[in-house]
């Protein structure tokens, strides 16, 4: 898993090993404040969240809700005003730029909206990035694994502007993967693709996930999407309100009307 | 639009500052220029007010187109001007150049700096500016007196009652230094060493009879300077003038002016480099800058803005940075002219320091060419501007803007560079005069046409420097070297400035190492002589330093010499050109230098008035052997001399006489070479030893041998070398900042790009490694362009001076891979700012979207 090495050169590990073991990720009393004062934004207020390891995780609520702010903040590219950001046993507060840029390089992957990939490498070098900016090798099985899951073997050679934006994007789920992280944060992944490639992009996330046992986290608007999820958590106002499990985009559907109303 | 301009200006702040440096730079070496030379020619123009201020009217020998100032006339002329009615007072004096001060370790003082004057004493305060400083001792009275400038003094470490050496024209002599004189209340004469004594020794050691060399005349209140000099000039014997005190100083400006436009000149050519390379840098940021903004140009154009009031749009942003650039120029300009003036002095000039001048012409050019400049460079990205359309703002993928097709470049580019090197060629090849500007226009325009293609040659190349980058650093490596080729015309840009920069470098590196091989081979097949002896006293330049006449008289004593042989130069006029003319006793010369005379050119000289011609200046003088040609001498006027001959190797002068003529025709003030053969069997070491005390009580004469003479000569093109390269460094430091700029620019454009890799996981230090090594390729590149143009503008210069004793092309390897080496260097100097700016960026901002 590659991830060894972080566990000597940093000192996470507040937390007992059981808790550590069960979540890839946790936030406890996560609070983000941007500004002071009387105009201060509270994009977190006290939001608490477990990200149990091999299940995939929607966040959803509305918009200005925290969502990315919440995910920032788990996968170590923002920090908290106050409370504590876990992934597996390290505190994130207690890691210096290097280490948490490690971290991220080693344990975490991601998917964004857009601008996902490095225009001038290859899709194959976008894929590999992970790897060739650790200096490593990747494993020959896992590596064709994730590309026959993808389908990507005949565009490899191809520069990111000669790919459409659903092959883009799973290229970019392709380099969340192949460094076996232990948990995948996606911010509105499929946000810029339309339903087919949506659909072939969300498969292929769900199948990492209960073939591979994957763990991943997902920020999403859309109800069809989180509907791949095993569970939902929904924010309102930098707090989580309500979650759901074995989520269906007619019962996703529901809750929110709920929520809104 | 004005204000749309201004806040976008300030929302850009490091666009605006990295474009306004580019110009600040790019003015401050015209400015600086201006400023110094200003500065100059304040510090003369004061100098001169103060020694002119009590003279009215000044007397001296009438010489037509020579410089007067050591030309004497009869003494009783004084009596003349004292009768005249209106004189007040007037006092005569004697001055002479052909002096050499030693210092306490009996080296002459001065050396190739400021020259040493020998002046008289004068008696009448009002027309002089010396003065006896407070409590330090008196004016010269006796034969033994002497007074020096403080500043000499002070930089020689003497005292009041030292004994200081002065070797004149019999020789050295001994005095007591009794005084320390100022110049009003200036310490120096701008460096110059300044000696003076008493009326007769001055004469004496000058080598004057009861004669002056000028008076200065105070004229009584209430008679005008011109009056006054109307009324002298009427008695004034034949061969003497009167001219006002202010007729004098004026000349004497003009003189130094002239003296100085030279130098001004040669300065702003290099500021024109600088500028030129500016021009790069600045054109390509407002390019960058436009096609940044095509997205917000775009929303104007949607929301009903004219493509003209975008291009004026930009013109304004380019105009107001051109403003505050320019400005900040002409601060940064009083730093340059620092810097020239220390590099100067360095090289050995001399140049006297004190408060800068900032006179409005510096402010007024600085500002114009910023302007000019930064309007020039805004044009073209101003005109894509405005034909970006409405519906580029839409668009995702709207930073395109149509490129020329490779054929159109190619063809341009060719084109372009093909004019260039057509200009060069005439200006070499081809007798049409002017030829410096040919060549000058030529590389320019050369220059930009290789810039043009530059592009197609980005790609290759970068992939060529960077192969190793991959495998060394890995991902960091690979995407520096992607980024360089991914646009083209931007690397190739900014790899242009430099190329510009580093071509010069290298083209004087390789003509100054050709011209010493040149010369090395010159002075060994055309020199005999075992030892040739010169002053080291700087006086006239163009004449150098007469030696002692004593000095051959004594040599020519010793056993241990077979051939001891004089060499003499003074100016003429010969159809109303001044020129350089020299002499030489017919019967020894050729022992002691070639000239390859043909025929009996050199015996033929022997007959008294007549004179032999280099081949070369005959040929453009359009005469013939058996002409006679009038020549106009200071000392006896009019002269006809005719050619009996002529010879081949033009380097020691392109007109000769015999000694004897020379002697005839001028106040001889010794020697300016004194070349002597060991006898037979003794070896020249040897020769050196046994001469030595005679050479040591001159003080100020150095023997060298061949060797010594090329040793000599290739200092002096080093230290020409190391000025031209230091000048030239402005450029290269442009063109640094030039990297800076595109890279710091392309960071803006890569925000989301670079905040990707640091979110998968690229540390800091990669992420500088990435840029450092994307400045290193692009310096490179631009050092590698720059190495071949230099070289090969190198060459085409040595050919085209092959008629002149160019026999040598040589490249100095060595210099030349330290060049791009350090150009390749000077890319991570580049690299710092932008690297850490990079490594610093906000991850969050490059993934939220937008
Ligand atoms: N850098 C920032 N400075 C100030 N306020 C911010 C900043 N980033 C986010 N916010 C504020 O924090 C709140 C939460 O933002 P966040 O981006 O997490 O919302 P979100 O749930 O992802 O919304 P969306 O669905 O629109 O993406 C918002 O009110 C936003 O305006
Ligand atoms: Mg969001």
């Amino acid at each position: 898993m590659g991830a060894g090495g972080m566990l000597s050169e940093t000192e996470g590990g507040s937390v007992t090993g059981d808790v550590a073991v069960r979540y890839a990720a946790r936030l406890e009393n996560g609070v983000k404040t941007y500004g002071e004062g009387d105009t201060a934004i509270h994009a977190l207020n006290g939001a608490t969240a477990e990200f149990e390891r091999g299940r995939f995780t929607a966040i959803m609520g509305p918009s200005g809700s925290g969502k990315s702010t919440l995910l920032h903040c788990i996968a170590g590219l923002d920090t908290l005003t106050s409370g504590i950001a876990y992934i597996g046993e390290i505190d994130l507060s207690t890691l210096k730029d290097r280490d948490l840029t490690l971290l991220r390089r080693e344990r975490i992957g991601f998917i964004f909206q857009s601008y996902n990939l490095i225009p001038s490498l290859s899709a194959e070098e976008n894929i590999l990035l992970p790897l060739s900016i650790g200096g490593k090798q990747p494993d020959e099985d896992w590596y064709g694994t994730i590309l026959d899951t993808v389908g990507l073997r005949p565009r490899l050679t191809h520069r990111p502007s000669e790919l459409s934006g659903g092959e883009q994007q799973r290229v970019a789920a392709a380099r969340a993967l192949v460094s076996q992280p232990e948990i995948i944060f996606a911010d509105e992944p499929s946000g810029n693709l339309d339903s087919k490639a949506s659909a072939e992009l969300l498969g292929f996330m769900r199948h990492a996930v209960d073939e591979f046992g994957q763990t991943i986290v997902m920020v999403t608007h859309d109800p069809g999407t989180a509907a791949y999820a095993d569970r939902i958590i929904f924010l309102e106002d930098g707090r989580i309100v309500d979650e759901m499990y074995d989520p269906t985009a007619d019962s996703v559907l529901d809750r929110l009307k709920s929520l809104g109303g | 639009m004005l204000a749309i301009s201004l806040k976008s200006l300030l929302a850009h702040k490091v666009r605006f500052l990295l474009t306004a440096v580019a110009i600040v730079l790019g003015v401050s070496l015209v400015a600086g220029t201006f400023i110094f030379t200003d500065t100059i020619d304040a510090q003369f123009d004061d100098l001169f007010e103060d020694i002119y201020s009590g003279i009215d009217v000044s007397v001296r020998a009438d010489v037509g187109d020579f410089r007067a100032e050591t030309e004497p006339f009869p003494g009783d002329v004084l009596d003349i001007v004292l009768a005249v009615e209106g004189v007040e007072i007037a006092e005569g004096g004697v001055t002479s150049l052909a002096t050499g001060v030693l210092d306490k370790e009996g080296d002459p003082i001065g050396g190739r700096g400021p020259p040493t004057l020998g002046f008289s004493w004068a008696e009448v305060p009002s027309l002089t500016p010396m003065r006896i400083k407070e409590g330090a001792g008196r004016a010269p009275t006796g034969s033994q007196d002497i007074v020096l400038d403080a500043n000499t003094v002070a930089n020689a470490g003497f005292a009041l009652g030292d004994t200081v050496t002065v070797v004149g024209l019999s020789g050295p002599e001994q005095f007591e230094l009794v005084g320390i004189a100022s110049f009003g209340d200036q310490d120096s004469l701008l460096g110059a060493t300044i000696v003076l004594f008493d009326l007769e020794k001055a004469r004496e050691l000058f080598g004057y009879g009861d004669e002056y060399t000028g008076i200065s005349v105070q004229a009584e209140a209430g008679v005008t300077a011109e009056e006054l000099t109307e009324r002298i000039s009427l008695v004034l014997p034949a061969g003497v003038e009167a001219v006002t005190g202010e007729t004098e100083r004026n000349e004497q400006v003009a003189e130094i002016n002239e003296a100085l436009s030279f130098l001004s000149i040669g300065l702003l050519s290099f500021a024109g480099v600088s500028v030129f390379v500016g021009a790069f840098i600045i054109q390509n940021t407002f390019r960058i800058v436009v096609a940044q903004r095509i997205r917000e140009l775009a929303l104007l154009r949607a929301i009903g803005a004219t493509g003209r009031q975008i291009r004026s749009m930009v013109i304004i942003e380019a105009l107001v940075v051109g403003i505050v650039g320019s400005v900040l120029g002409v601060g940064f300009g009083f730093a340059m002219a620092f810097a020239i003036r220390g590099m100067m002095n360095a090289a050995g000039m001399g140049i006297p320091l004190g408060a800068l001048v900032l006179l409005p012409r510096a402010v007024i050019a600085a500002m114009l060419v910023g302007m000019i400049l930064t309007l020039l460079s805004s044009l073209l990205p101003a005109r894509q501007a405005s034909r970006i359309s409405p519906v580029a703002a839409m668009r995702e993928e709207a930073a395109r803007t149509p490129r020329r097709s490779l054929h159109t470049r190619a063809l341009a580019g060719s084109v372009i560079t093909g004019l260039g090197v057509l200009l060069i060629g005439l200006g070499l090849f081809v007798d049409i005069g002017r030829s410096i500007a040919y060549v000058g226009a030529g590389a320019a325009i050369a220059f930009m046409g290789i810039s043009v293609l530059a592009p197609l040659a980005a790609s290759p190349l970068a992939d060529f420097i960077g192969w190793p980058l991959p495998r060394l650093f890995g991902i960091s490596g690979q995407l520096a070297r992607e980024n360089t080729k991914r646009q083209p015309r931007r690397t190739a840009s900014t790899a242009s400035a430099l190329m510009v920069g580093v071509a010069l470098v290298v083209f004087f590196a390789v003509f100054g190492s050709s011209t010493k091989a040149s010369i090395n081979e010159t002075i060994f097949e055309l020199f005999p002589a075992d030892l040739t002896f010169s002053s080291t006293s700087q006086t006239d330049p163009e004449l150098r330093a007469p030696i002692s006449p004593a000095f051959a008289e004594r040599l020519g004593v010793y056993d241990e010499l077979s051939v001891v042989s004089a060499m003499q130069f003074g100016r003429v006029v010969i159809e109303g050109e001044t020129q350089i003319i020299g002499a030489f006793d017919p019967e020894t010369i050729e022992q002691v230098i070639v000239l390859d005379a043909i025929g009996d050119a050199v015996a033929a000289v022997a007959a008294r008035d007549s004179v032999i011609v280099s081949a070369s200046f005959l040929e453009e003088s359009g005469w013939a052997v058996g002409d006679t040609v009038t020549a106009e001498f200071a000392h006896t006027g009019e002269v006809a001399l005719t050619i009996v001959g002529t010879y081949e190797h033009g380097d020691f002068g392109k007109l000769f006489l015999s000694s004897d003529t020379y002697l005839a025709n001028f106040r001889y003030m010794g020697d300016s070479f004194v070349f002597v053969n060991a006898a037979d069997g003794v070896s020249v070491l040897a020769a050196q030893d046994a001469i030595s005390p005679t050479v040591e009580t001159f003080g100020n004469i150095k023997a060298q041998t061949k060797s010594e003479i090329v040793e000599d000569a290739e200092g002096q093109i080093d230290q020409a070398l190391a000025l031209f390269t230091g000048l030239l460094l402005f450029a290269v430091m442009i063109a640094v900042l030039g990297i800076t700029n595109t890279l710091t620019l392309s960071i803006y454009e890569r925000t989301r790009e670079i905040g990707l890799l640091r979110a998968v996981g690229m540390v800091r230090r990669q992420v500088r490694r990435m840029i450092r090594w994307e400045a290193v390729i692009i310096a490179t590149f631009g050092a590698m362009l720059g190495v071949g143009i230099g070289i090969i503008l190198g060459w085409a210069v040595v050919r085209a001076l092959a008629d002149e004793g160019f026999g040598a092309f040589r490249v100095p390897v060595g210099q030349v891979i330290l060049a791009l080496v350090l150009a390749a260097f000077s890319g991570v100097l580049a690299a710092v700012w932008p690297a850490r700016k990079a490594s610093r960026m906000n991850i969050l901002d490059a993934i939220s979207n937008e």
